[in-house]
């Protein structure tokens, strides 16, 4: 994020500023979605061409009004979202709203176990990295990290199936739960979209194993890619800290090099990496679409891909605007907290 | 020594590891029997999966596949098929019957209610068919309903309906097609359609089923209804699950490891040949209403009428000798692994009145392709050959073979050099409005039937301005198609019917290719699949039983 | 160069001042940086560039090294079958369509090395012109475009991808018209990135005050600046261009997986391959799946181990130590490589 923001060194004053820049943001992407998902075609015609005729079609659509003029349900369609009505979805008939709520806890509870994993790997092993800086650890790692990243996560979704679901069958091949767990969850109460919580309230252990164990494929194929980026952003931070005056100081008093990596290096290599890795929102996004869609994970992300094959464009653009605002509010809270870390930050 | 630090970090992703096993290890063998109450008649419970999705379950909100087979289970209809044919039968009516040429009248079976409690009379009804008309969703079926006029009540049990043309044999088809499930006037809204929740919150059920669990496109619980009243025997099973996939191979993978005990629409070609390969669970097939045509543009295809050597018989023997060269069983075998079978006919094999018109008049005379016939006709109308065709399909609509499919047709074309193949495909949303804008000379389309009787097969399709926009006309059949639709009698309506399909075949408007079979995948201890799986491509999850 | 460009710092000391025939090509972007890595980060940038090389290789000589055409199903003796295992005909077996798999994987590369090609130069052109122009005249413009740029870049870039081939691609199936539509959804979301780093310097270079000096002796302004951002800029694209190539890659794949991408009878394309292959993994059939995907992750990897060695080798931080000392004192240089070092990484 670039700040255009000159002078104006008050912290108050560039975070009034930053949140400011949201709303553009946000509406440049609503605007680019909305007109991408007009040119598409319309969603009557997606789901009754080649049944009707060719006249029953247009009048059904401007009984729709999808043939009215694009500024004008443009308008309307803002107009609808300030308001927080997100419209129905036009394929399942559903409030849009409600569609975000109920996936847009599995896919932030995918990406917990995601980051989670990505954390416990890249963490040790950038770290690892680091200390071996140039020898032959290193670079296995870093080739390792760069698979990961050169791997589609579909591709190790379909490798991980292949080989723990298919092969050993050790793990579920998709789904969030089994039908039997789902049906015992949903008698549990209403849904709270983080099947977890939904199984730990059960009150019985079969359905926090048989959830638990949905969860390890498609994590572990997210958790990857992650871990790779981590890993390379530990790696690179903890080595710009090696070699820095402070770190310099603590070597030339006697400090060994495994102690520096472990305790001098660390707080200060691991600060910029956590606001990188909150830019990382956005790739973890795609992630998930990929990810939700190899292994049937019902999120946001799994939605988007099923919505986009119907045209469903009031779904689609719901999903988008909800994703443009994670990202936009998370970039903004990464520049908050690097500016409150490093005053220079500041612009 | 570093590797010890090495080996500590490492020691640490291994136990990472390790711990996510041990929490998820042995989830495999629990079974939610707590859940599987089950009221109904049989007992027990079953698993279906499916990769349909559900539009709406309010019959006016929807008209696709996979939201009827939902409002099969719940709702019941005036008339429907019994198991095994697909001829329809009073269901909840007691009689149903022209009491005058544009009179249909409908009683009902006395005492009969909704899962809720709620009587179900004759008002019902008329407001289960005056809301199609008044709500006319963009998506629903409303437009079956072209011939109603108007819904009478007469008394409690009685409903007439007033119809615009005399004695339509078409309309007790009607009675049981997506525009004419029965719905509670208490729970759903006149005039507009009702949210699923509500419909599932208001019990609004009368059918085999009642709905118990609903989350859209992911569950659906269904217990049976000891209130049903309909020709369907009471349900076998007390508890149907169905679980909703995305992935044709996750739903492959999950009936062949017995996680679930039926797999029904739509498995992959490769899976199905694979099931059947299984000894775990069992492949039923039966016949499909679903078919693949081609379809010719009369002005723009070769020859056609607004080509610069417009020769209407030139144009004729180009789709006679198409029709001699197509391989059809190439296609079944090779690209859909027999899940869809070859068709000589417009109207499919399962139907009343299906023929075999294409099988004798073209190819070898038992199915084959005959490149010789097709070099005959070509040269007898002096055309040289060889012929440039363009033929348009879709990408993805139709399942993601169709690119393999027409492979195969381009490769079957192009014997002896009788034919250019150019193949082009297209985007759905682009080519459903292009094909009938005169935008593609030769196209594919796909047809499912509204209703399962011969005369869905041929009149929206060969009807002088028909929704192909094909310009084909042929007033023969437009007579006979409008002919047959008032025929009382049964055995005369069939002839005409079959002489339709003997006409349009002389004609070669569409060239109808292939039939899709219907396959469910059951477990070893699953039986009675055999029985739904029949014309009126209706999959009733009572006659499934398990054990 | 007859302008003073010392403030601006040049590229690795050693190479720049010597003369001879070959001066050009040892200062070129890649050699120069191989020539002045060290050990194992030679190592990983010459793995990078022998895997990137074999990649564009195997696209060039598609025609001749492909057994069959990228959608033939059938030869001389025959048709091929579907999904047969891998045999002496058939290296790699064949597809559930009755394609070759190792022809499909050959001829994908070339697809690949096209849609790479195109995004990357459309993104670089469209990205450095707006750069130049919005960093140049500043102002509202300058604004409005940061603003967009940024929205644009901070969006996930599939789903944009999707969106854009959607609209692109609806009605087109020809091999040509498939790549193009793949390549520009990609090149949108690439913008932004070459946007950024050239109007950067740009707005940098305009407050140097050689440019100010060479207003005063009646050099044309715009002729300066575009001059010395190009040459700064060179030293930073290639280091953007690689990893983009990789992204490009990626993204092509998942376009292709999710069902959006190059229709399949126009031409091979590994994303799509992958996605007609879910169901045959299921069913005990591997090789469908297998290759192409492997041939995903080696282009993939190739390109990114080149980027990222060459990410490494412009920022001194990240050098080889026994690397870093030939080359002290580029702080102009550092300055811009952090910018992208950070935008790589996000």
């Amino acid at each position: 994020m670039v700040a255009t923001s000159t002078g104006g060194s008050a912290l108050g004053r560039y975070i009034l500023v930053r949140f400011l820049l949201i709303i553009p943001t946000v509406f440049i992407l609503v605007t680019t979605v909305f007109v991408l998902m007009r040119a598409t075609g319309d969603p009557i015609t997606a789901s009754q061409g080649g049944r009707l005729s060719a006249d029953e079609l247009q009048r059904r659509i401007s009984e729709a009004g999808y043939d009215r003029p694009v500024l004008v349900q443009y308008w309307e369609y803002l107009t609808g979202i300030v308001r927080g009505d997100f419209g129905t979805s036009i394929s399942d008939n559903r409030p849009v709203i409600e569609v975000l709520g109920q996936y847009g806890g599995a896919t932030l509870e995918l990406t917990a176990y995601a980051v989670a994993l990505a954390v416990l790997l890249g963490l040790p092993l950038g770290m690892l990295a680091a200390y071996f800086r140039d020898r032959w650890p290193d670079a296995g790692l870093r080739v390792l990290a760069i698979l990961a990243y050169a791997t589609p996560v579909f591709f190790a979704g379909l490798l991980l199936k292949l080989i723990f679901a298919v092969g050993l069958g050790w793990f579920p091949v998709a789904g969030r739960a089994s039908t039997a767990a789902q049906i015992e969850m949903r008698f549990a109460g209403d849904s709270s979209g983080f099947y977890l919580v939904d199984a730990i309230r059960t009150g019985q252990w079969w359905v926090v194993q048989d959830v638990l164990s949905h969860a390890v494929l498609p994590s572990v194929a997210l958790g990857l890619l992650t871990a790779g980026v981590f890993l390379r952003l530990v790696r690179t931070n903890m080595i710009a800290t090696l070699g820095t005056d402070y770190v310099d100081a603590a070597r030339s008093r006697g400090v060994r090099e495994r102690r520096l990596v472990v305790a001098h290096a660390t707080r200060p290599a691991l600060i910029p990496v956590i606001t990188v890795a909150g830019m990382q929102v956005a790739m973890l996004l795609v992630g998930a679409v990929l990810t939700e869609t190899t292994f049937e994970w019902r999120g946001l992300g799994f939605q988007l891909a099923q919505y986009l094959t119907v045209r469903d464009f009031v779904a689609v653009q719901g999903i988008v605007v909800l994703m443009a605002v994670i990202v936009a509010v998370t970039n903004f809270l990464v520049d908050i907290v690097a500016a409150l870390i490093d005053p220079r930050v500041r612009y | 020594m570093r590797t010890i630090r090495s080996s500590r970090g490492l020691t640490l992703a291994a136990s990472t590891a390790s711990l996510a096993l041990v929490l998820t290890a042995c989830s495999g063998g629990s079974d939610g029997d707590g859940a599987n109450g089950g009221g109904g008649a049989g007992g027990g419970s079953i698993t279906v999966g499916t990769t349909e999705q559900v539009t709406s379950i309010d019959p006016a909100g929807s008209y696709d596949n996979g939201s009827f087979a939902v409002m099969n289970q719940v709702y019941p209809f005036l008339l429907n098929s019994p198991y095994g044919t697909s001829d329809v039968e009073p269901d909840i009516a007691e009689s149903a019957d022209f009491t005058a040429p544009t009179e249909f009248t409908v009683v009902l079976k006395e005492g009969l209610t909704f899962a809720n409690g709620n009587e179900l009379t004759s008002s019902d009804v008329k407001f289960s068919f005056d809301r199609q008309v008044e709500i006319a969703h963009p998506d629903g079926p409303s437009s079956l309903l072209y011939n109603l006029d108007s819904v009478e009540v007469v008394d409690e049990l009685t409903v007439v309906f007033n119809l615009l043309e005399e004695n339509d044999q078409i309309f007790p088809q009607i009675l049981s097609s997506p525009a004419a499930p029965i719905v509670d006037e208490e729970v759903f809204a006149a005039d507009e359609v009702t949210a699923d929740a509500d419909i599932v919150d208001g019990g609004a059920f009368a059918g085999q089923y009642t709905i118990t669990q609903y989350s859209v496109n992911d569950l659906i619980q269904y217990q049976a209804n000891p209130d049903y009243a309909g020709i369907l025997a009471a349900p076998r099973t007390g508890t149907i699950n169905v679980s909703y996939y995305t992935d044709s191979s996750n739903l492959k993978l999950d009936v062949e490891q017995g996680n679930i005990d039926v797999a029904f629409r739509t498995l992959s070609a490769t899976d199905v040949e694979d099931l059947r390969t299984k000894d775990t669970v069992q492949v039923v097939d039966g016949p499909g209403g679903e078919i693949r045509y081609l379809v010719f543009n009369f002005d723009t295809m070769p020859f056609g009428a607004t080509a610069d050597d417009a020769d209407a018989d030139k144009a004729l023997a180009v789709r006679q000798a198409v029709a001699h060269l197509i391989d059809r069983d190439a296609i079944s075998e090779d690209v859909y692994k027999g899940t869809f079978t070859p068709l000589y006919s417009y109207v499919p094999e399962g139907v009343t009145g299906a023929t075999e018109s294409l099988k004798e008049m073209y190819g070898d005379g038992a199915g084959a392709p005959d490149a010789a016939a097709a070099a005959d006709a070509l040269d007898a109308a002096g055309i040289e050959t060889p012929v440039e065709l363009n033929i348009q399909y879709v990408a993805e609509r139709y399942g993601p073979s169709s690119g393999d499919e027409y492979a195969v047709i381009e490769e079957s074309l192009e014997v002896d050099g009788l034919f250019d193949v150019n193949l082009q495909s297209t985007e759905w949303v682009t080519y459903a409005s292009d094909f009938s804008a005169d935008a593609y000379p030769i196209f594919q389309l796909g047809w499912f039937p509204d209703y399962s009787d011969a005369e869905n097969y041929l009149s929206p399709f060969f009807l002088t301005d028909n929704f192909l926009g094909n310009h084909y006309s042929n007033p023969e059949v437009d007579e006979k198609l409008l002919a047959q639709a008032t025929e009382t009698d049964t055995e005369a309506r069939v002839a005409l019917l079959e002489e339709i399909q003997d006409l349009v075949a002389a004609d070669l408007s569409t060239i109808p290719y292939m039939q899709g079979a219907q396959v469910a995948v059951v477990g070893l201890d699953v039986s009675g699949a055999e029985e739904t799986l029949d014309g009126s491509f209706k999959f009733r999850y009572g006659a499934l039983s398990k054990g | 160069m007859s302008v003073p460009i010392s403030s601006v710092g040049t590229a690795g000391a050693a190479p720049e001042h010597l003369g001879g025939r070959w001066a050009w090509l040892r200062r070129a972007p890649v050699v120069h940086q191989v020539r002045q890595s060290v050990g194992l980060q030679r190592a990983m940038l010459l793995v990078g560039i022998v895997l990137t090389a074999a990649f564009v290789l195997v696209a060039v000589l598609a025609p001749l090294l492909a057994p069959y055409g990228p959608s033939q199903r059938s030869d001389e003796a025959g048709g091929f079958g579907t999904q047969q295992p891998p045999s002496v005909e058939h290296w790699f077996g064949t597809t559930v369509g009755g394609y070759d798999v190792l022809s499909r994987v050959i001829w994908g590369a070339q697809t690949a090395v096209l849609v790479v090609l195109v995004a990357v130069a459309a993104s670089l052109v469209i990205g450095v012109l707006l750069g130049l122009v919005s960093g140049y005249f500043g102002g509202w413009l300058d604004r409005v475009l940061v603003l967009v740029a940024d929205a644009i870049y901070a969006f996930p870039s599939l789903l944009l991808a999707i969106l854009l081939a959607i609209v692109i691609s609806g009605g087109q199936s020809s091999m040509w018209g498939g790549i193009l539509a793949a390549a520009l959804s990609i090149t949108v979301v690439f913008i932004p990135q070459y946007f950024r780093v050239v109007r950067s310097e740009v707005v940098r270079v305009k407050s140097e005050a050689f440019v100010d000096a060479a207003r005063v002796l009646g050099t044309p302004h715009r002729r300066i600046m575009s001059r010395h951002v190009l040459r700064n800029s060179v030293r930073t694209l290639p280091l953007i261009v690689t990893l983009n190539a990789s992204e490009a890659i990626l993204t092509l794949a998942g376009l292709g997986f999710l069902g959006f991408g190059i229709e399949p009878t126009a031409a091979a394309e590994w994303g799509y391959d992958l996605q007609r292959a879910v169901s045959d993994v299921t069913s005990g059939i591997w090789w469908t799946a297998l290759f192409p995907g492997l041939a995903i992750v080696v282009a993939a990897m190739g390109m990114t181990l080149m980027g990222e060695s060459l990410n490494d080798l412009a920022d001194p931080r990240l050098r080889s130590r026994t690397a870093s000392t030939e080359v002290a004192g580029d702080v102009a240089e550092t300055s811009v490589q952090a910018d992208v070092t950070k935008e790589d990484e996000r």
